[in-house]
């Protein structure tokens, strides 16, 4: 299976799961195109591309000749990136760079812990000065006020 | 013309305010900071630092986002000459001969000239702007809907063809981005589409966590877990000067550069990348030694570093005369200005004459205020490559983070950035260029009301689009295009795309 190949395959499930969810829109008709014609043309546009990838992907590279040597370390940052989603409201900016930062830095990359501290530290709380005090662009606080 | 140089001047009393001329002065350092960085492109740092513009007036938000913009043009030089690293896409070309003269202790006059290219192209692309986007935009008020669509439209199949790599996987991008603008609230009937409950979803997806997660997060992944420590080679400034043959040689390459990549620049498309390869391969055929190419040829500098920053500022003509983007940075401006309540669009620039000829006075400063300020502080730039990835990449995701989240002080963006970040990882590892999903997203609003007004207006006729002299020369250009884009799988053979792309991987 090639790269081209699986992209395509994807593009076409994609296409296919938009026009089962667009059917709750009002479709409208040609001349006068509803909420949910839009949405359909560019599904069945998403999976006639999706089939010529599939078509014409033969020659692509290989899936398995894709190396992912990083992937570890990605999926902790972007695990990173999730926490931040769910817990910045929760437990405030502060704490929750300072949780991740002292991830990445301690465990992730294994710095000095004199480092991991001191660049935690000053980055969650030097950025949180810069936007939320000094440019006024307010931060969640969490539910200590912190 | 005098009405321009009456507006000109208006623009340079605007900008020369202590506070204007200071966040120009900030806006290129940042800017420059972004470019020498490896894997802070100028839209992931633009998008980043949009929030910080919220405290201030339009006018000098749109002049500090415009300076990192042109800045990072400038700094992404400095790590091709010295590393042979990119600092961003449009430096490519620049690696092969500005690397080339490093090694040969010529480093001081590679960059200097690039800077020097850099400046020229970057002032008279401004020259080009002033005088080509009013009266566009005076011809784009005569725009309707059928026009829009239609110019939208063949502005994403030139987008599709311009852009490195598969014109289908491009365009698969194109619909995909266009599908995700579809989320949220219907503009015509207020229906709630794709939003599954979710409110935050109702003013659709944002172009900052989109850009941020394709551009800034996807970066980060890809190159996560790097250990290698770059070796930097740092020039004096007394070894900055080029000699007078260098400083000849340059010349022709530099006017070349600028008009090519001015002009490029317009089109939709990666278009500073495209420029830099043109004025290179252009370079090299005209050249009387061409064999001197790949060897540390200066005019292998001076071309492809003017063409690129001429390019970065031909692409700002059809965003500030239509309010249309060609790429996804224009996108970001287009989207700062709107955060700023200010509607792009040929209106623009009657309605916002302040802003406009301030940020074209801003240029002129700004571009000075590089050249004079990037080379004697070069060594202290270069600095900044010696700080350890390891250091760098969690310092970088934490201002993705703060970034995307204060713009609508939404959490949902984030999570929307890190799905996008997750999504263009993947999406690079499949050989896919992100780019053209970014401006599916921002344009799919714009075109689908477009396309419904048009029939409204022609009470459900579709020949209304081929009936309109404009919106017709639009059609059969999308439509040449697509020919052209059919040409090589008809002909097998290779066309100047696939060399292209060919050339940018090898490198």
């Amino acid at each position: 299976m090639t790269i081209d190949r699986v992209s395509g395959t994807f593009f076409i499930l994609l296409g296919l799961f938009v026009i089962w969810e667009r059917r709750v829109l009002p479709l409208g008709t040609t001349g006068n195109p509803g909420p949910g014609y839009f949405p359909l043309l560019l599904a069945i546009l998403l999976i006639l591309l999706g089939g010529l990838l599939v078509i014409h992907g033969g020659h692509a590279i290989a899936l398995r000749s894709v190396k992912w040597p990083e992937a570890r370390t990605a999926m902790a940052i972007l695990g990173c990136c999730i926490f931040a989603t769910l817990g910045m409201e929760t437990i405030g900016y502060r704490v929750t760079m300072v949780l991740i930062l002292g991830f990445l830095f301690g465990i992730l990359e294994r710095l000095k812990i004199w480092q991991v501290l001191a660049l935690t530290l000053s980055l969650a709380l030097g950025s949180f000065w810069l936007f939320d005090t000094f440019l006024k662009v307010p931060l969640p606080r969490g539910g200590f006020g912190f | 013309m005098e009405g321009n140089l009456q507006n000109l001047f208006l623009g340079f009393s605007t900008v020369f305010t202590a506070t204007n001329l200071f966040y120009s002065l900030i806006g290129c350092l940042i800017g420059t900071m972004v470019g020498v960085l490896p894997g802070v492109g100028p839209l992931a740092g633009i998008s980043m630092l949009l929030p910080t513009t919220f405290g201030l007036n339009p006018a000098s938000a749109i002049i500090l986002l415009a300076g990192i913009y042109y800045g990072a043009m400038y700094g992404g030089s400095t790590t091709s000459i010295l590393m042979r690293i990119p600092g961003e896409a449009a430096s490519v070309m620049t690696c092969i001969d500005g690397y080339a003269m490093a090694q040969k202790g010529r480093a001081g006059p590679a960059l200097a000239i690039a800077a020097i290219g850099s400046y020229i192209a970057g002032t008279l692309s401004v020259v080009g702007l002033m005088f080509l986007a009013p009266p566009l935009a005076r011809f784009a008020l005569g725009f309707g809907p059928p026009e829009y669509f239609c110019l939208l439209l063949c502005g994403m199949v030139v987008l599709g063809y311009m852009t490195g790599g598969s014109v289908v996987k491009n365009l698969s991008m194109i619909v995909l981005g266009l599908l995700f603008g579809m989320i949220g609230i219907d503009q015509m009937t207020g229906y709630f589409r794709f939003s599954y409950g979710i409110v935050a979803l109702g003013d659709g997806i944002g172009i900052v966590p989109v850009a941020v997660g394709l551009f800034g997060i996807s970066e980060i992944l890809a190159t996560a877990g790097q250990t290698k420590r770059p070796v930097v080679i740092k020039p004096r400034f007394r070894d900055l000067f080029p000699s007078r043959e260098e400083l000849r040689d340059s010349v022709g390459p530099i006017g070349r550069g600028t008009v090519m990549g001015f002009l490029i620049g317009i089109i939709p498309g990666s278009a500073h990348i495209i420029s830099t390869f043109v004025s290179y391969a252009l370079e090299r055929r005209i050249s009387k030694h061409p064999e001197r190419f790949g060897k540390g040829a200066i005019e292998g500098v001076a071309g492809p570093e003017s063409a690129n920053n001429a390019a970065s500022e031909g692409a700002l003509v059809p965003m500030l005369a239509l309010g249309v983007p060609t790429g996804p940075i224009p996108a970001v401006l287009l989207a700062a200005l709107m955060v700023h309540g200010i509607n792009p669009g040929p209106l623009f620039i009657k309605e916002q004459p302040v802003i406009f000829w301030g940020l074209i006075a801003s240029m002129y400063v700004g571009n000075l205020v590089l050249l004079l300020l990037n080379l004697p502080l070069v060594s202290i730039f270069v600095n900044f490559l010696r700080v350890p990835y390891k250091v760098l990449y969690p310092t970088i995701l934490m201002f993705c983070v703060v970034g995307v989240y204060a713009v609508n002080s939404s959490l949902v963006d984030v999570g929307i950035m890190s799905i996008m970040g997750l999504l263009g990882y993947v999406l690079r590892k499949m050989d896919f260029e992100t780019a053209p999903m970014v401006l599916g997203v921002v344009l799919a609003p714009i075109i689908e009301v477009s396309f419904r007004q048009a029939l409204a207006m022609s009470n459900g006729e579709y020949s209304i689009f081929v009936q309109r002299p404009i919106s017709a020369v639009f059609l059969v250009g999308a439509l040449a295009m697509i020919l052209l884009a059919l040409k090589p799988l008809i002909m097998k053979k290779k066309d100047w795309r696939e060399r292209l792309t060919e050339a940018e991987k090898s490198n």
